[in-house]
């Protein structure tokens, strides 16, 4: 694919990290591959929105990116939920081009959460994976020095810091490269701080095939 | 007051322009920090606080109560002599507003960097130019970026300017909020050396000192105002040979060479031209490539300077083409062309051209929505329907809401 777009929903505040972390990772890896990469968050969605939805954005694509300017991605070919209560509610599915993929953190199976998406026609597979529990998820009683670093709404934080993904985003991470080969597992590895979580994801995610598009 | 050892030589780096504005104040070495957080230029505050608490940057690092008191204090630290950097965005500029002119007045070169946000209404977080352009008669240097790298170089030669004894006048280094401000690129971070070399620590002549009283800003009798506001006037007038000299000499140090008036793209051959400055020039520019394989005669002029204006520059730049569309991002409510403010000094520096072009204003990117390829498109037909028609249709379009 020449042109992908990736979309991150994330609870605003509490989980920005999260979905910052993968976004960044995504791009820093897709830049290292010799590919044209952007990551930025949703401007309007970021400030002082403690658990709202709030959303982070990647695009890639073989070509130089003439839309660097465009500050919401129209058609996501990607989408996770970072947090799975985020399912139901509103349409993260908007614009999804067919053949997508959609990457829920929860601790259900695919064929249970499917009943919530909206439009899963669009989808070609739904991917859940128990983030929260791979990651030891307990950032709220020891993590709080990391959360405040990195709060600036920037791309590359993936080649600055050794800290990206210490948490959640590792296994969500893992979960969309295996599902999508987006990037190659190779190059984003090393920038995972969580690395068990990250491993063990890419064994015990669950791929739900739906409607695969003709090449 | 010297910096704690930036140990790093040259290096490229990705960030976004605030930050690419935090990382010049600190090359700059500056001595006064005064913030007050507003979005899209907190993330500069941010950024400086982090490098102040790291040890990174030895300055004074205050946060003030409101964007008044933030211009008031970086007004007494300058007095003193020290090197400062502030900054604001949108409805915070506007805050700070009565100091603009005693900044400018007491001759203190005070940096502020713009990241813009629209005013209140709509009070979104987009970029419209409106919060500085406010401004651009209070007697600051004025000038838009379009990227984070030329954001990074343009708080160095602005305060290479701002400072020279032939100057003394505060600067507004602008860039749009979000187009540059929260758009990540590559930016390549000098050798401090190269900054020692181009940038020498700031001596003001007249520094408030109990040892060397002085009095800075009295109050004066009427025929008292009229040479000083010529002294300021003249500043202003003067800097433009001190801007040019410092754009070579950037240049030579670093190896980017910026035409310190406008940026031509494209506009070899060219008929119909857009004027604008600031981040759209970016989408701009891949429209006009785009533009230029169907065989479209069609170019980019970009502001880099606005204050002061270029205005012989400008004349003889844009009496080349045969339609000029002039793309605002600011509102001039009620202005010369019911649309933005641009055109009206545009129109001004072209008049006395013995080849006018005809002239449009397009009002885009208002609300700081984004310019997309399509509205450049759009625009370009409108400009080539009037070369063909040899007269335009009306001053001012709103993209977007026309057919």
């Amino acid at each position: 694919m020449s042109y992908t777009e990736l979309t991150v929903w994330t609870r605003g505040i509490i989980m920005d990290k999260e979905g910052r972390d993968i976004v960044n990772s995504i791009s820093a890896s897709a830049r290292l591959e010799g590919k044209f990469a952007q990551a930025m968050e949703n401007y309007v969605d970021n400030p002082d929105r403690t658990n709202a939805p709030t959303r982070k954005y990647c695009r890639l694509s073989d070509n130089v990116l003439e839309n660097e300017l465009t500050y919401e991605n129209e058609k996501p070919n990607i989408v996770v939920l970072v947090e799975g209560t985020m399912v139901k509610g509103w349409d993260y599915m908007r614009g999804m081009p067919p053949g997508g993929t959609l990457v829920i953190n929860t601790h259900y199976t695919p064929e249970y959460m499917i009943r919530f998406v909206p439009g899963p026609e669009r989808l070609a597979q739904l991917v859940c994976v128990d983030a929260a529990k791979l990651a030891d998820h307990k950032w709220l009683y020891y993590r709080l020095g990391q959360l405040g670093l990195d709060r600036l709404s920037t791309e590359g934080a993936a080649e600055r810091s050794k800290a990206i993904a210490p948490d959640i985003a590792a296994p969500l991470i893992a979960a969309v490269v295996k599902s999508t080969g987006i990037v190659k597992r190779e190059t984003i590895e090393p920038m995972i701080a969580n690395k068990k979580a990250f491993q063990m994801a890419l064994d015990e995610l669950h791929i739900m095939p739906l409607n695969p598009v003709a090449a | 007051m010297a910096t704690t050892a930036i140990s790093t030589k040259k290096k490229t780096v990705r960030m976004n322009g605030c930050v690419a504005s935090a990382q010049a104040a600190k090359y700059a070495d500056v001595d006064v920090i005064t913030a007050y957080p507003i979005r899209p230029y907190t993330a500069t505050m941010m950024a400086l606080a982090q490098m102040v608490a790291n040890g990174e940057l030895d300055a004074e690092y205050i946060v003030a109560d409101s964007e008044h008191s933030q211009l008031s204090i970086a007004h007494g630290a300058s007095s003193s002599g020290a090197r400062v950097f502030t900054g604001s965005s949108g409805v915070g500029v506007q805050f700070a507003y009565e100091l603009y002119s005693p900044i400018s007045g007491s001759r203190m070169p005070v940096q502020m960097m713009i990241a813009d946000r629209t005013l209140d209404p709509p009070g979104d977080f987009g970029s419209e130019h409106t919060d500085a352009l406010s401004t651009r008669d209070m007697g600051w240097l004025m000038g838009w970026a379009c990227d984070a790298q030329e954001a990074f170089d343009n708080h160095l030669m602005a305060y290479r300017i701002g400072e020279d004894p032939r100057v003394l006048l505060p600067q507004m280094v602008c860039q749009d909020g979000f187009f540059v401000s929260h758009i990540t690129t590559d930016v390549e971070l000098p050798d401090p050396g190269q900054v020692k070399e181009f940038l020498p620590p700031y001596k003001h002549p007249y520094p408030l000192d109990p040892r060397h009283p002085v009095s800075h800003g009295p109050q004066i009798m009427p025929e008292q105002g009229p040479p000083l506001q010529l002294e300021r006037a003249r500043a202003m007038e003067g800097s433009m040979t001190v801007i040019e000299q410092v754009h070579d000499e950037f240049a030579q140090i670093f190896g980017r060479k910026y035409d310190p008036w406008v940026e031509e793209f494209m506009t070899d051959g060219a008929e119909v031209v857009f004027f604008m400055q600031g981040g759209h020039a970016v989408t701009a520019r891949f429209a006009i490539q785009h533009l230029r394989d169907e065989g479209v005669k069609v170019g980019l002029v970009r502001l880099r300077t606005i204050r002061p204006y270029p205005t012989d520059r400008v004349n003889k730049v844009l009496s080349k083409f045969k339609v000029v569309g002039v793309i605002e991002t600011n509102m001039g409510l009620g202005s010369v062309s019911s649309g933005g403010s641009l055109y009206a000094e545009a129109c001004a520096a072209l008049y006395e051209s013995p080849q006018h072009p005809l002239v449009i204003s397009f009002m885009a990117g208002m609300g700081g929505e984004a310019i997309v390829l399509k509205e450049f498109y759009w625009m370009t037909k409108k400009m080539m329907e009037a070369q063909k028609r040899g007269k335009i249709e009306k001053r001012t379009h709103w993209v977007g809401f026309e057919e």
